[in-house]
């Protein structure tokens, strides 16, 4: 990566990867937990058992906490695109804010507007329309994300627009935009990822209760749905979402794909690498041991399939930190398969009736609840480091993108502040939740 | 279309000064309309369900902006880039300072988050209310529709301007009081007992120090921005506005003294939504005043998407408005109805 003194861009990329994979830590669990308090509350209905019901109360605080710290991480997000990136908001303005306005109108209307009911007015509303209140808050959570990942995925893979004679971006087709095969994926695999993080807290909690021996009855339920939930999405993660995403990139980001592969010279019978370092000087991977043919499979469908190196693509199209790029892959890669083992055993136990009585994987999935955040994180970081050096793919570079008038000195401050308030945010967040899970659910309905 | 878009756009931003103006309200008078424990989380209670929703049209606004205006977003939240920054911080210790202040029932805990509470809703007051001054009078707007802008130059409101001069400083104070006198009024409306009644004696005497205010304000205007009124002259809108203004008073005027809170209170929605009308008219087509050079302005033509986008976003925002209308109707009877100290304070 170029030093702050070369890359104009530099500050302010520091400050939105902060901000945003900072914000992005309560959104991923806020779409996962958001269908399971619509299933508890969908079960409770249905079958009048008030576990059901007390289940929903006691993850509807957890949810109510986790939201507000994303809503209130999540302005400074849209903000950033005038104050930092005034280059490409100028530039592409007139497509990628179509869809944060839709994004604001459509879905945060939706969302703010019953997250109120579901958290405070289940006396108010009733049991239907505080039902009704879930499903919108979980529609609308999710209808965000569809509109972030169709702005996302322009930026990876731009379809559907066209050059205005002022020389910006403008759209040339809505449909194009809206439905681009990259966001599709991208959504796909993104939400799936998402569950998974609710899944693990879930399941994690569940953990958590039957250890100790209290609230055992909640616990079950939670257990039950956590890990059977977690188990479906770590694989919807892998297959097909994560293999048709590993494709997507091969095809339209190839010199991307070969940089996550730290592979310097193209062939056919391309391996994936198990192990290795990539040592970019050199242009070499170090000490790899390799699956051979799986990278030609896996990206073009035969094992003979050429898979492009580096070092056919001029150097200054590469991804500009190609070591993080590749650790942050193979790693989520890693964590992706430890989940499915891991959710794939607990499931197993729970059919069996022996997962309460199975201690050692009580503690494991207690405490594998940072590692979907983890993931996601890797996973993002995978494909926004894999971008560069593009803000838009082949189209605008980023570093035109940030805002000429703002100087280091002002970034580099307001760096500084949100780092000092979100240590505070996240110390606060912590103390609360540990301390609703402390409380634990309890018993009748809270004073609504 | 440009005309219209503009208006669609100023409307997002006085719909959201509107709802979360009387949030900062309510906070600025948190101290003095609410003295025990329990009236204090009575107030949060008045406003807590609805913050998020009331927030989210700054989000709309935002992204309706880039959308339509991008090169506008582009030069204008670049060259606030410290005070935005501010503003950002103090909605976050704001929503924290809601959602969290009643998680604990102890003194300590309540106390400081209503500190938060008070100092960000003060903060966002003055800062929201800069903001405005600024707009009104200019900032220093460069040949290529850029600019950046210090906090404080000589505090004159012509030439290289600062983001403080007399003039905005002057709108700061007179929108805090607004804002304030916003509050108090919602507050009015949405309480009983001793918080309802303190809350009407602020509403009362908040209003009464807004005339004079208001008065002084717009000659001070008029000093800075001469142009302006001969342009709003002829704008039918202005008028229609200045009619605007004369209904909310009445509103406001005759709901106080009647003590018909809901009227009193739609009054005083309408007046501050027909005064930013008013002066929104009265600028257009110029979206931002040079102060350096009035041929640097932009206008909403210079800096608005190509008309294929704003074609396009037409075709889907009036459906998003519906829903959003709405959501509207959904909340306001949910949510209607007075907040007592003793009971339903929907767990703030």
């Amino acid at each position: 990566m170029e030093l702050a003194l070369a890359n104009p861009a530099f500050w302010s990329r520091m400050q939105f990867g902060f901000t945003i994979t900072y914000h992005y830590l309560f959104p991923q669990l806020t779409m996962g937990l958001a269908w399971f308090l619509v299933y508890w509350k969908w079960r409770g209905l249905r079958t009048g058992d008030e576990e059901y019901h007390q289940a929903a109360r006691f993850w509807a605080k957890i949810f109510g906490l986790n939201f507000a710290v994303g809503v209130v991480t999540g302005i400074p997000m849209e903000f950033q695109f005038g104050t930092n990136w005034a280059g490409l908001s100028r530039y592409a303005g007139g497509v990628i804010g179509q869809t944060l306005a839709m994004e604001g109108m459509f879905a945060f209307f939706l969302e703010s507007a019953f997250i109120g009911a579901l958290i405070w007015g289940e006396k108010r509303l009733g049991p239907r329309s505080h039902f009704g209140a879930a499903v919108a808050v979980a529609l609308g959570s999710w209808l965000s994300a569809y509109f972030i990942l169709v702005t996302n995925a322009f930026m990876q893979h731009p379809v559907g627009h066209r050059v205005e004679p002022d020389g910006a971006l403008g759209i040339a087709s809505l449909g194009d935009y809206l439905l681009n095969p990259w966001a599709w994926v991208e959504f796909a695999h993104n939400q799936a990822a998402a569950l998974v993080t609710g899944a693990f807290v879930v399941a994690a909690v569940g953990a958590f209760y039957v250890l100790r021996g209290i609230h055992v009855a909640q616990a079950r339920l939670y257990l039950r749905a956590g890990t059977r939930a977690a188990l479906v999405a770590s694989l919807l993660v892998a297959f097909p979402t994560g293999d048709q995403q590993a494709k997507m990139v091969g095809r339209h980001q190839p010199v991307t794909l070969a940089a996550m592969e730290g592979r310097f010279a193209g062939g056919p019978m391309a391996g994936v690498a198990m192990i290795g370092q990539p040592n970019v000087a050199a242009r070499r991977l170090e000490n790899p041991i390799e699956v051979p043919g799986a990278l030609s499979f896996l990206a073009y469908g035969t094992f003979e399939s050429y898979v492009h190196g580096l070092d056919e693509y001029p150097e200054d199209t590469w991804p500009d930190n190609i070591e993080l790029l590749y650790y942050s892959f193979h790693l989520m890669i890693t964590l992706g398969t430890l989940f499915i083992m891991l959710m794939g055993l607990a499931t197993v136990q729970s059919w069996r009736g022996r997962l309460e009585s199975t201690s050692w994987l009580l503690w494991v999935l207690m405490l594998a609840f940072p590692f979907p955040y983890i993931a996601n994180t890797l996973g993002w970081m995978t494909a926004e480091l894999g971008r560069q050096p593009w803000l838009i793919y082949g189209l605008f570079r980023t570093r035109d993108g940030s805002s000429q008038v703002v100087s280091d000195g002002d970034v580099v401050f307001t760096l500084i502040g949100f780092t000092g308030l979100y240590f505070v945010l996240g110390l606060l967040f912590l103390f609360l939740v540990g301390r609703e899970i402390g409380h634990g659910p309890e018993a009748g309905v809270t004073p609504s | 279309m440009i005309a219209i878009w503009y208006g669609i756009v100023s409307f997002l931003l006085i719909g959201y000064v509107t709802l979360d103006g009387r949030n900062f309200g309510a906070g600025m008078l948190h101290w003095f309309v609410a003295r025990t424990s329990s009236e204090r989380r009575q107030v949060v209670a008045a406003i807590g369900p609805l913050w998020v929703w009331h927030e989210v049209w700054l989000v709309g606004f935002g992204g309706t902006l880039l959308a339509v205006f991008p090169r506008l977003l582009g030069s204008a939240f670049a060259g606030y880039y410290l005070a935005l920054f501010l503003i950002l911080w103090c909605l976050i210790l704001r929503g924290v300072s809601l959602e969290v202040g009643g998680h604990i029932d102890d003194r300590l805990w309540q106390g400081f988050w209503d500190f938060v509470f008070v100092f960000a809703s003060f903060l966002l007051a003055i800062l929201f209310g800069a903001a405005a001054g600024n707009v009104a009078r200019g900032v220093p707007l460069h040949a290529d529709g850029r600019f950046s802008m210090a906090f404080f130059t000589d505090f004159r409101s012509t030439g290289n301007v600062g983001l403080l001069d007399w003039y905005t400083v002057s709108i700061a104070v007179f929108a805090s009081v607004m804002l304030a006198a916003h509050g108090a009024t919602y507050l009015t409306l949405r309480t009983e007992g001793p918080v309802h009644d303190r809350s009407a004696v602020c509403a009362r005497g908040l209003w009464t120090a807004a005339a004079p205010l208001f008065v002084a304000i717009s000659i001070a205007s008029w000093e800075v921005r001469p142009d302006v009124p001969g342009q709003a002259i002829g704008n039918p809108l202005c008028w229609l506005g200045v009619l605007g203004i004369g209904v909310s008073i009445y509103l406001l005027i005759s709901g106080l003294a009647s003590r018909r809170e809901a009227r009193a209170f739609a009054g005083s929605n309408l007046l501050l939504g027909t005064l930013l009308a008013t002066g929104g008219a009265a600028i257009f087509p110029v979206m931002l005043h040079s102060t350096l050079e009035p041929d640097h302005s932009l206008t909403a033509d210079a800096v608005a998407a190509s008309p294929n986008a704003l074609r396009l976003a037409a075709s889907w925002w009036p459906v998003a408005a519906a829903l959003a209308a709405a959501y509207f109707a959904f909340i306001s009877r949910r949510w209607a109805g007075k907040v007592s100290a003793a009971r339903d304070t929907q767990g703030y």
